[in-house]
């Protein structure tokens, strides 16, 4: 593992009733990188966020994180040490209000004492105004950033981003897209899976591409989309971008 | 003035101050000793049930353990009451251990298990086999350590201690990750909470609120059998005081109990039947048309409810 | 005695699962705990022993009459009740809270009603019409007394308890796989959002499946007081925890896996009934809280129930 990595998975396997969801997936990430995660419905890419954040433990395979192995940990452990995620749709504490969604998460996530506060995190993410209201009265893209809130509040080293893009106006998708790059300056480094193509564009350095649980490809997006296998994987998945 | 200091001096304080001077004024002690009790097992169910989302069906099975601990150490060590009460919280505490799995499930399936656990602990211990140490069917009694205003004071001081339980959720880190757990454990556990943890620590607390009231119980009527202490109606009241008022605040379990209690006993039914009726029917109106509780009509104004 | 127990256990287990069999389809349609399910079946119990009593019916002839008139009972409560609790937070708990509210009115109403005296209705008299019709339309009588299986004699109303519970059973299966409202009802069963999304009259589905919940739960009554002794309207809680115990066996939510529950909890509860007798009220709830920790999605379910 190169001293860089910051993430190498190898030969990770996740299988549910007999379908293999993640096929001996091989990949790595980058101190300050930020990695796209692209390929078809059902592909295994969101099955790959949640094994590496502890949802799910895999069947077989590895996941040296940090420099120490992290396959099969609880949730809450790999938190502490530094992963964190967001959901695709996001599921806040209703009946708390924002603020005590992120202060639970200040409290529990392993960030040190003062390392973090609540307000100023609301603010950067345009919350300052409903801080105070539960989070059930918060609309959809509120949610979201309110999501990836309770995530930065825990101060990781890898942010994992499920299609946080859907559902946001285009003046909101450039915003996030130089928050993720700001956040990737600072040293964080970030997969993002999503399937709006000019996003990924956008933010990421390099992408994955990944089919029926397996890596097909790995390069820029540029060099992706000239790539015969990938191609074939969209157009007969229906994602021809 | 912190907050929590607030909840204790304008609510734990009024409360418990009130109750020790009640007796001196009102004559009907027992009825003063049931609204301690049920003081004290409501805030125990909202611990559980207010702060994880767990509904307790068969919560008695802690009190009526509590009973148990209690009178066992007076009829077989002779142990004086107060040493007694410690043996209730540790019936209860033992109980709440083995049942700990039970977290495990979720929804109506953790009630039922729970609720099928307080019959099987009842049917247990009132199995005539065990007569030589549970005194089996027959029940217990120990008029020996009689001493109701002794017991009516430890009940005062079980109950200050479940309110206080319930500020200190209400106003610490802990409360709120048990809301959070509550609210959405996948989410709960991404903020860096340990859920199971979490979880089993409000199950013990609570557990050992109950056990104490059964312990309490125990010593102020000193005598009692089995269908006495595992008596569904303790599990049922305490979830309905509970919800009525509103779960997951520190008020709301008190006025419910206040008010609910107070309404029962007021009207006093000569005719059991006529009670059940009466009682089923607000039970239903209630999860039908308040189902957050009295305290939410005051939360809907944007007003904060301690 | 054990192939004693046996039998009787499958005859008993036959019946249980008639007892369960509502319960679990009210679950597995509407994810709601009908806590008054027992006091539903002691209602049924009491219209058999009401016709029996007034009119000399034979209690098999109350089958009909307890489904109908619980059925119709059925489908103004779901419309009153289920809609406004499923749209609550936490509807499951709720309704745990709800129905035994429920519960506490029925058994009220039924005391002022009925008083508290147990009630009976002589064994011999289930199917007695029946046996006489055989007899004036053949010319062979057939006797009221116990019926022999393997060498062991067994009273004739478990017999006709058993048979009649299997047929209970049999037609569920039919509603269910070969109705388009049985369709309709096992496609909210597996996804209810997804049901109403596809534009199912979820409700109506609903409310009939709950009619029949509780149409079930009375004809399981109507057997009551051959199967479980006197009836007397406090009966309901006790048919309420058997029920769960013997649908969380099966598979919560499986209306078809209530039959293997009920074959498992009539079994094991005729074994220690024989053997180790002093300890029988204590087997429904070990064996629940058993079967729940060990196989939480029950002997057949798929189901995951983990918190």
């Amino acid at each position: 593992m190169s001293p860089d990595d910051i993430l190498r998975i190898d030969g990770l396997t996740k299988i549910f009733f007999g379908f293999r969801a993640l096929d001996g997936l091989s990949l790595h990430v980058s101190r300050g990188e930020i990695l796209g995660l692209v390929g078809p419905n059902g592909s295994g890419k969101t099955t790959c966020i949640n094994v590496v954040s502890g949802l799910y433990a895999p069947e077989d395979g590895s996941i040296r994180f940090d420099g120490a192995e992290v396959a099969g940990l609880a949730q809450h452990k790999l938190v502490h040490r530094g992963i964190n995620r967001t959901f695709q749709v996001p599921k806040p504490f209703m009946q708390l209000s924002a603020r005590e969604n992120v202060e639970v998460a200040i409290a529990y996530g392993g960030a040190r004492q003062g390392e973090v506060d609540a307000a100023a995190l609301l603010g950067s993410l345009n919350l300052d105004a409903v801080a105070n209201r539960p989070a059930a009265e918060l609309n959809s893209a509120q949610q979201k950033m309110l999501d990836l809130a309770r995530a930065l509040a825990t101060k990781p080293k890898l942010l994992l981003v499920d299609e946080l893009a859907a559902g946001l106006n285009p003046a909101e998708l450039d915003w996030v897209a130089a928050k993720l790059k700001e956040f990737a300056r600072s040293g964080m480094s970030i997969i993002v899976v999503e399937h709006l193509m000019g996003f990924i564009e956008q933010v990421t350095d390099r992408v994955v591409v990944m089919n029926a649980g397996k890596e097909i490809f790995g390069g820029t997006l540029g060099e992706a989309v000239q790539d015969k296998q990938v191609v074939e994987v969209f157009l007969g998945g229906g994602h021809a971008h | 003035m912190p907050r929590y200091a607030k909840h204790i001096l304008f609510i734990v304080a009024p409360l418990v101050a009130a109750f020790a001077i009640l007796p001196f004024a009102y004559n009907n002690q027992l009825l003063l000793f049931n609204f301690v009790l049920f003081l004290t097992l409501a805030q125990g169910v909202n611990v559980i049930y207010g702060f994880t989302g767990y509904l307790p069906f068969g919560y008695v099975g802690f009190f009526g353990a509590g009973a148990y601990g209690f009178s066992l150490l007076i009829l077989h060590l002779h142990a004086p009451p107060l040493a007694a009460m410690g043996g209730a919280a540790v019936a209860a505490l033992a109980i709440a251990l083995l049942l700990t799995p039970l977290l495990r499930l979720s929804g109506a399936y953790f009630s039922i298990a729970n609720l099928a656990a307080a019959l099987a602990l009842m049917q247990f211990i009132s199995n005539p086999n065990l007569e030589a140490i549970t005194r089996g069917p027959y029940g217990v009694s120990m008029t020996g350590v009689f001493n109701p205003r002794l017991a009516y004071t430890m009940a005062l001081i079980v109950m200050a201690g479940a309110m206080l339980v319930a500020v200190w959720l209400r106003n610490s880190r802990f409360g709120l990750a048990l809301q959070a757990v509550r609210e959405d454990p996948v989410s709960a556990a991404q903020a860096g909470v340990d859920v199971p943890r979490a979880r089993a620590y409000a199950w013990l607390i609570s557990a050992v609120i109950a056990g104490l009231a059964g312990g309490v119980f125990a010593w102020y009527v000193t005598v009692f059998y089995p269908e006495n202490v595992f008596s569904s109606d303790y599990s049922i009241f305490a979830v309905v005081f509970a919800l009525f008022g509103g779960v997951s605040t520190i008020l709301g379990p008190i006025v419910g109990v206040l008010i609910l209690y107070g309404v029962y006993n007021f009207i006093g039914f000569s005719t059991p039947q006529y009670f059940q009726l009466i009682y089923g029917a607000l039970i239903m109106a209630l999860v039908l048309f308040l189902p957050q509780g009295l305290i939410s009509l005051v939360k809907r104004r944007g007003i904060d409810v301690p | 005695m054990l192939t004693y127990s046996l039998l009787a256990g499958l005859l008993f287990g036959l019946y249980f699962s008639l007892v369960g069999l509502g319960l679990n389809l009210v679950f597995g349609v509407m994810r709601i705990v009908n806590l008054a399910h027992g006091d539903f079946l002691m209602l049924g119990a009491y219209c058999a022993f009401w016709l029996y009593t007034l009119f000399g019916v034979d209690p098999v002839f109350a089958i009909p009459v307890a489904f109908v008139l619980f059925g119709l009972v059925g489908l103004p409560l779901y419309y009153l009740l289920v809609p406004r609790l499923l749209a609550a937070r936490d509807p499951e708990m709720l309704s745990i809270i709800l129905f035994f509210g429920l519960s506490q009115v029925i058994e009220a109403l039924a005391t002022i009603a009925f008083g508290t005296s147990e009630q009976s209705i002589p064994g011999g008299d289930l199917g007695r019409a029946l046996r006489e019709g055989w007899g004036r339309l053949t010319g062979h009588e057939i006797e009221s007394g116990p019926v022999e299986i393997f060498g062991q004699s067994f009273p004739s109303a478990w017999i006709i308890s058993g048979v009649a519970s299997l047929i209970a059973v049999a037609l569920v299966y039919l509603y269910l796989y070969r109705t388009r409202t049985g369709y309709l009802t096992r496609a909210v069963m597996s996804r209810r959002d997804e049901a109403l999304a596809t534009g199912i009259d979820v409700n109506r589905v609903s409310a009939i499946a709950f009619g029949i919940g509780i149409a079930l739960a009375a004809v399981g009554g109507v057997f009551a007081p051959f199967m479980l002794g006197s009836i007397t309207p406090a009966m309901g809680v006790d048919s309420t925890v058997v029920s769960f115990a013997v649908i969380v066996m099966g598979s919560l939510g499986n209306p078809l896996g209530t039959v293997l529950g009920g074959l498992v909890y009539g079994v094991s509860y005729m074994l220690v009934q024989s053997y180790l007798s002093s300890w029988a009220n204590l087997l429904p709830y070990l064996l629940l809280i058993a079967i729940l920790l060990v196989r939480p999605s029950g002997l057949l379910g798929k189901r995951v129930r983990l918190a």
